[in-house]
């Protein structure tokens, strides 16, 4: 067993656990502008020059038995400005996060691994050009007509093809241009892949299930997101089962209230609409308590786009995931239901960043 | 028994509160030697051996190659392999302090592969530091403390310290601490890449440590990422690697071990020759309790108690003793004993059990065996005729085992032929010990013979003392035996002291030929000249000629500590310190010439004429062996090759150190300082060959300086065992005093009588102690110091210094017999006489 | 010869009643007495205080007419060297020395040439029978033996006092007599003056006179005819 609290010192030393969101002098991370272009699948690939960068794939599947569970991976990139001018191979201008978890409500809680490398070839990396991000044993990569995700960690390992399908990726707020507040500055390139045909090997605890299901694919890239006074977000992305998907997040600050909020619907086969800030809110329901960090979440929302009354419910209320040792965020982030008057209507994930202590980026 | 053993036997050495209080002393002191030893020893070592395992971690292969280095691209293909679960690259950096006299150990890791692999290495950011930035361990000027080190160098977080890299002093930000770093462990820690480029080592690891996947055989394992590597890197075991590193300690500890188990051994010697005369004084008492019917088990068992309470008791006195000397000797010399094994680690003292109990019952063993002989003796004795008069005389009748003599030699000369066992000269020391049974066994007879000189004196009171050493050499050998024993040790020392010194001495002339030294990395640290330096300094006036000097270190097998490697000019070998044949090439084009030290001669097995394959900048190039060369500074083993040839394999033009030819008339002084003003005063030592000849031998003068103390114990012991006998004799010579004195002769005749049986006896004993101590001088030099560490020297007499050394002993022998005797001359005669049965 | 004249000793270290008081003697060449007395009386310590061995309190004594009483410690040894002989109950033969160096012990320690020592020591042991062990060792010997190379080594160098401290003390009475004689003939022979120590009043019968000590001073107790 590996159960040791290394991710703690990396972190820890790192900086990320507690350094404060005011960069210093560092490089010239390039802004995003809004009317910038994405261009697949370019743009698919690394933006090494962006200051952060993710890879984050969401999802629901069922094995054999029809059990159902959720799973997440994520690889971050983080540009650090550190060793720019150093020739070194091992130069860490560039990290490689990445973290993995599976939701199964016979778990009662998460089960997750992280892994953190700089990028070196060919240990680790983040490939320009189409998407491909490893580091080690975990991947990420778009071979043109599906992704590809390999995660082997000690409880658990998924080996899963994520397939669009042909459908095209949508791009969120401006054509991919997000802002996160009311100063345009904080913003990212941001589009995602929702519906994604997931198939594959799922193992857990040492037993493989063939599982299928449907995944979403969130592909971010940012020199500047978290506006100051900001304390968290709340993000959800799910599959809806008439084949659209809706897209949802705000920006919270230190009392609860959002500084900003903004979505994507997609209904049915229907062309993606961009909400505003004054068509999305989030209103929290139910909360539950985290017995490890005695953080408090709401588990269950009350979504409201334009005029319609969304729930989320969640598949399990324990899918916090204590990430101090890697990314430095205590945050939840797990399988949902959505429901409008009671009829599930989709599926997909919800993310609550926050809740423990104020989010670091 | 008990009553008995408490009234009769114990009650005994109360009676003679000196002879026993000296017995417990010696047996104390050789205790107290070895344990403080190794404590000493095992503290550091625990502590190195901790070291090494800290930098191990949780490692279960290590790769490693020469101490420049070696290129990681390695490290991407290694820690690529379907074995290898984590795989930490290591830059390890002895990087020089500017200014200070100290270096520090300078880890660079890449700290995401650390977590996983070495822990305790894993840096902590300073919360004042990590004001400045997230990724603050990241930085490029960014260097983390072990407690042991910020301690060291008094240097707090936030503040700068400098290192040397090249001739330049760089800042780097202490950002914080190695908080899981040993207690002990003087480190730094920096991200790998920064240190890569701080100390222009780019593209150059030092160490690979990798963990396998569960379930993989270690040995497949390794021989299969072995066939990956380049030459001259290896992977090994980090318990391969740990014993490579102690095993160059070894040698030097059990000499020292070696040398307290002899004081040991002289304490148990005094145990017998006090018990020795104990039991002649107390034979008719003894005679009385067995004709009471005390048997002869109860007898022997009641004189071994005797002695195995003077053993427990010194022994434990040698405990406290022993944490009190290796307490001073960690504040006052360090944990290697001034031998210079364990730079950069502060050992800490503390109680070791099974050390302390495995030497207290080595105390008793030496008071039991002391007193196993005399109890024998006694248990043999006639009760009837022991209860007259006159009888004690019996116990000084030897029973001359000369004959057992020849034997000794014999088989101490055959087992110096044996190689040694595990690195220990093992034989060696066997043959030592025979070498000094053989010369105390012979003692009788070489009394008995040496008084047959003394036949045509005239003077009455040497007539008497030669009649009594040449009827009784039994007691000659008694208070001899302790002078031979610790004369024969001392002397081998002095005579393997002296020609070591000298041979290093001589070496020392012969490889510092030039003017002037330039050090930029005393002990191969960060420091070097770039080829620029090298010409600015040579291009400066008063300076006519410079040879740069390289140092790398070579792995060779995966069984052995690399050895050294330097290239220099060598001129064919003129400037090396060669011993035996050389050869030279036979055509220009033959393989390049190494010449390699007489300690890798030993250890490879390689000899002039062979060829050897030397792994150069990851190839392995094929030399020939053109001679081999003297040398102390290196037991591992080094070879020097011509820098020219270096220079054309790697293509590193650096050099680490110069030396300089002056000019006709210029004077060293004027050129240092031009050298200082050109290169920086700190980054660089400048140093005369007497400089440096002054400081190496004060260096081996410490290093030597246990074995001096070592010595003056075991002659003190030894004029102990003078002293207890002839206390012990005095008293059971009283009837003979007080007859003498009846006689006509006067106490200071009595005194003097006493003087010169000491002093003969000192003499004889002296004699054959200088007689088998330097039979034992050339098997310390010709085997025991060759099979340790491996290096020749020319045996060389101190000669003045011998016979003012036996002089004295002598000398203080006859004092010491005169004042123990004192206390019999004092004796009323009347009484004496008159003590009858 | 010898004259002893009022001689007291006290009880070492303390003051008090002394051992014995008003001790007189006078010896003539050749003579020999025996002195007895009650155990503790004080008979060895007057040997002692005869040779110097033990310092008297009031008295005086002459050794051909030399006054010894204020001798220092080192001239009293060089005066017993030269002219007291002893014997001792336990003998006091070294060990380490042949019979014929025992005996030759004196002559040594006067300087005298090693072969005349040798020679006048082996006359010597002809003297007391002993010839034939000359060159043994003494522990091959006999108590009788012992003490008449005792006998032996008091007389060689011809000494002017023979001091005899019970030299019978060890022996078996058959023995003692013949011991006893022998080293009466001895004195006489050499022409000096004896006094021996002994509770055997067959031991002292050989003696020319017996004296008694008391605590008063020594009488006559018994003259031989």
């Amino acid at each position: 067993m590996r159960e040791r609290p290394f991710w703690a010192s990396v972190l820890f030393m790192l900086g990320l656990a507690s350094a404060p969101a005011v960069t210093s002098a560092g490089p010239d991370y390039p802004p995003v502008r809004e009317g910038g272009q994405i261009v697949f699948p370019t743009d698919t690939g690394a933006h090494p020059d962006y200051r952060t960068e993710w890879w984050y794939v969401t999802g629901w599947v069922s094995d054999e038995q029809g059990v159902e569970r959720g799973f997440q991976v994520t690889f971050f990139r983080v540009r650090t400005g550190i060793g720019d001018d150093n020739p070194s191979r091992f130069a860490p201008r560039q990290l490689i996060l990445a973290h993995a978890a599976v939701a199964d409500p016979a778990e009662g809680r998460l089960l997750h691994a992280e892994r953190s490398e700089r990028a070196l070839h060919p240990l680790a990396g983040a490939a320009t050009g189409r998407t491909r991000a490893w580091t080690a044993d975990w991947s990420i990569e778009w071979d043109g007509a599906r992704y590809h995700s390999d995660v082997e960690a000690e409880s658990f390992a998924f080996d899963l093809h994520f397939d669009p399908a042909g459908r095209r990726p949508v791009l969120n707020g401006e054509n991919g241009f997000s802002r996160k507040a009311p100063d345009p500055k904080h913003a990212s390139y941001y589009y995602s892949r929702p519906q994604l045909a997931v198939s594959g090997t799922l193992r857990l605890r040492g037993n493989t299930h063939q599982v299928k299901g449907r995944a979403w694919l969130d592909h971010e890239w940012s020199s500047e997101t978290m506006p100051p006074g900001a304390r968290g977000w709340d993000w959800m992305g799910i599959n809806l089962h008439d084949g659209g998907s809706l897209m949802a997040f705000r920006m919270r600050d230190d009392q609860g209230g959002a500084m900003w909020s903004a979505g994507t619907l997609q209904s049915g086969s229907g062309a993606p609409a961009a909400l505003r800030p004054e068509q999305v809110s989030f209103v929290p329901g139910r909360r539950w308590r985290s017995p490890r960090t005695g953080a408090e979440y709401p588990v269950e929302w009350e979504i409201r786009v334009d005029d319609r009354r969304l729930r989320l419910q969640p598949l399990m209320d324990d899918q916090e995931l204590d990430s101090r040792r890697s990314t430095g965020a205590v945050y939840w982030e797990g399988a949902v239901r959505l429901l409008e008057g009671g009829r599930e209507i989709g599926r997909g994930y919800l993310e609550m960043t926050g809740y423990a202590e104020r989010l670091q980026m | 028994m008990s009553a008995a053993l408490r009234h009769v036997f114990l009650a005994s050495l109360r009676r003679r509160r000196l002879a026993t209080a000296l017995s417990l002393f010696a047996i104390a002191l050789g205790v107290a030697l070895g344990l403080a030893v190794q404590l000493i020893h095992g503290a550091a070592l625990d502590e190195f051996g901790r070291g090494m395992r800290l930098l191990a971690g949780e490692a279960d292969l290590q790769v490693f190659g020469p101490r420049a280095g070696f290129d990681d691209a390695v490290y991407a293909e290694i820690a690529a392999q379907a074995e290898v679960a984590d795989a930490s690259p290591v830059l390890e950096i002895d990087a020089r302090l500017p200014g200070r006299d100290i270096s520090l150990r300078i880890f660079g890791i890449d700290m995401f592969r650390a977590a996983h692999v070495h822990p305790a290495l894993m840096p902590q950011v300073d919360t004042a530091a990590r004001e400045t930035g997230p990724l603050a361990a990241l930085a490029a000027d960014a260097l983390f403390l072990s407690p042991a080190a910020r301690t060291a160098l008094g240097i707090a977080p936030g503040e700068m310290l400098a290192v040397q890299s090249g001739t330049h002093a760089l800042p780097l930000r202490i950002a914080g601490t190695v908080p899981a770093a040993g207690l002990g462990q003087e480190l730094g820690v920096m991200d790998i890449a920064a240190a890569q480029l701080l100390f222009g080592r780019i593209g150059r690891i030092s160490r690979i440590d990798l963990r396998l996947k569960s379930g993989i055989d270690r040995d497949a394992a390794r021989r299969s990422l072995a066939a990956l590597l380049p030459a001259g890197v290896e992977v090994l075991t980090p318990e391969t690697a740990e014993a490579q590193t102690s095993a160059l300690s070894q040698a030097y500890r059990v000499n020292l071990t070696m040398l307290a188990i002899i004081a040991l051994l002289t304490g148990g010697f005094l145990v017998f020759s006090t018990q020795l005369l104990a039991v002649a004084r107390r034979r008719q008492e003894l005679a009385f309790l067995r004709a009471l019917g005390l048997d002869r088990a109860a007898l022997i068992r009641g004189l071994l108690a005797e002695g195995a309470v003077v053993g427990l008791t010194g022994g434990l006195l040698g405990i406290v003793l022993a944490y009190g000397l290796a307490g001073l000797a960690f504040n006052y010399v360090g944990g290697d004993l001034g031998a210079g094994y364990f730079r950069g680690l502060r050992p800490a003292l503390r109680f070791d059990l099974r050390p302390s109990v495995a030497y207290v019952l080595l105390g008793v063993l030496a008071g039991v065996a002391g007193a196993w002989l005399p109890a024998r003796e006694a248990a043999r004795m006639n009760p009837a005729r022991a209860l007259r008069a006159g009888d004690e005389a019996e116990v000084f009748q030897s029973r001359p085992r000369a004959y057992l003599t020849p034997a000794c030699l014999a088989l101490a000369t055959l087992l110096c032929f044996l190689p040694p066992l595990g690195g220990v000269p093992i034989f060696g020391y066997a043959a030592v010990a025979f070498l000094l049974a053989g010369a105390v066994l012979a003692l009788p007879t070489l009394v008995q013979l040496s008084m047959g000189f003394l036949d045509g004196t005239r003077d009455v009171l040497w007539m008497l003392a030669r009649a009594r050493l040449a009827a009784a050499p039994g007691q000659a050998v008694v208070a001899a035996a302790g002078v031979v024993a610790s004369v024969a040790l001392a002397v081998a020392m002095a005579i393997m002291v002296s020609s070591f010194r000298h041979s290093v001495d001589g070496w020392l002339e012969s490889i510092l030929p030039a003017d002037l030294y330039l050090s930029a990395s005393p002990a191969a640290t960060s420091g070097f000249l770039a080829p620029e330096m090298q010409e600015q300094v040579a291009s400066l006036p008063g300076i006519a000629a410079i040879r740069p000097v390289r140092f790398d270190t070579l792995r060779l097998d995966t069984e052995r500590f690399p050895v050294t490697l330097i290239a220099r000019p060598v001129d064919g070998g003129a400037a090396l310190p060669l011993v035996g044949a050389t050869v030279t090439a036979d055509s220009p084009d033959a393989a390049p010439s190494a010449w390699i030290s007489e300690a890798m001669a030993d250890l490879f097995a390689v000899k002039v004429g062979d060829v050897l394959q030397l792994p150069i900048s990851g190839r392995r190039v094929a030399f020939h062996v053109a001679g081999i060369w003297r040398d102390y500074a290196r037991q591992h083993g080094a070879v020097v090759i011509e820098l020219a040839d270096y220079r054309a394999l790697t293509g590193d033009f650096n050099a680490n150190d110069l030396a300089i030819w002056l000019a006709d008339g210029a004077e060293p002084d004027t050129v240092a300082q031009a050298i200082r003003n050109a290169l920086g005063d700190d980054t660089i030592k400048i140093a005369s060959p007497g400089d440096i000849r002054a400081i190496s031998l004060a260096i081996f003068d410490r290093t030597f300086l246990v074995t001096y103390l070592m010595e003056a114990v075991a002659i003190l012991i030894g004029l102990f065992g003078v002293s207890t006998s002839f206390a012990g004799l005095a008293t059971a010579r009283r009837k003979e005093f007080g007859m003498l004195r009846h006689l006509g002769l006067t106490r200071g005749e009595i005194g003097r009588l006493l003087t010169v049986e000491g002093a003969l006896t000192a003499a004889v004993g002296t004699a054959v102690g200088m007689v088998a101590g330097g039979a034992i001088a050339l098997v310390l030099v010709e085997v025991i110091n060759r099979q340790s560490f491996h290096w020749s020297m020319d045996i060389r007499l101190p000669l003045a210094g011998l016979v003012i050394f036996a002089g004295a002993l002598v000398l203080l022998a006859a004092l010491a017999a005169r004042l123990s005797g004192h206390q019999a001359m004092r004796q009323s005669a009347v009484l004496a006489v008159r003590e009858d049965w | 010869m010898l004259d002893i004249v009022g001689l007291t000793k006290g009880y070492e270290g303390g003051a008090g009643h002394p051992l014995f008081t008003g001790v007189s003697l006078h010896l003539e060449r050749g003579e020999c007495i025996a002195i007895m007395g009650e155990s503790g009386v004080g008979k060895s310590t007057l040997l002692n205080c005869i040779a110097g061995l033990e310092p008297v309190d009031e008295g005086s004594i002459r050794l051909a007419g030399a006054e010894l009483t204020t001798l220092d410690d080192n001239a009293f040894a060089r005066l017993r060297r030269q002219h007291y002989g002893f014997v001792f109950q336990a003998f006091h033969i070294l060990p380490h020395l042949t019979v014929v160096q025992n005996v030759a012990l004196p002559l040594w320690l006067l300087d005298r040439p090693g072969r005349e020592a040798e020679n006048l020591a082996r006359a010597m042991l002809d003297r007391v029978g002993l010839l034939a062990r000359a060159d043994d060792w003494p522990r091959h010997l006999s108590g009788g033996e012992l003490q008449r190379i005792a006998i032996a080594r008091a007389l060689v160098h011809r000494p002017t006092l023979v001091l005899a401290d019970e030299p019978t003390g060890n022996l078996d009475p058959e023995r003692a007599i013949g011991v006893l004689d022998l080293l009466l003939e001895c004195i006489r022979d050499a022409g000096a003056v004896g006094i021996i120590v002994t509770h055997s009043r067959a031991a002292a019968a050989r003696a020319d006179r017996i004296l008694r000590l008391s605590a008063h001073g020594l009488d006559t107790e018994v003259s031989r005819p």
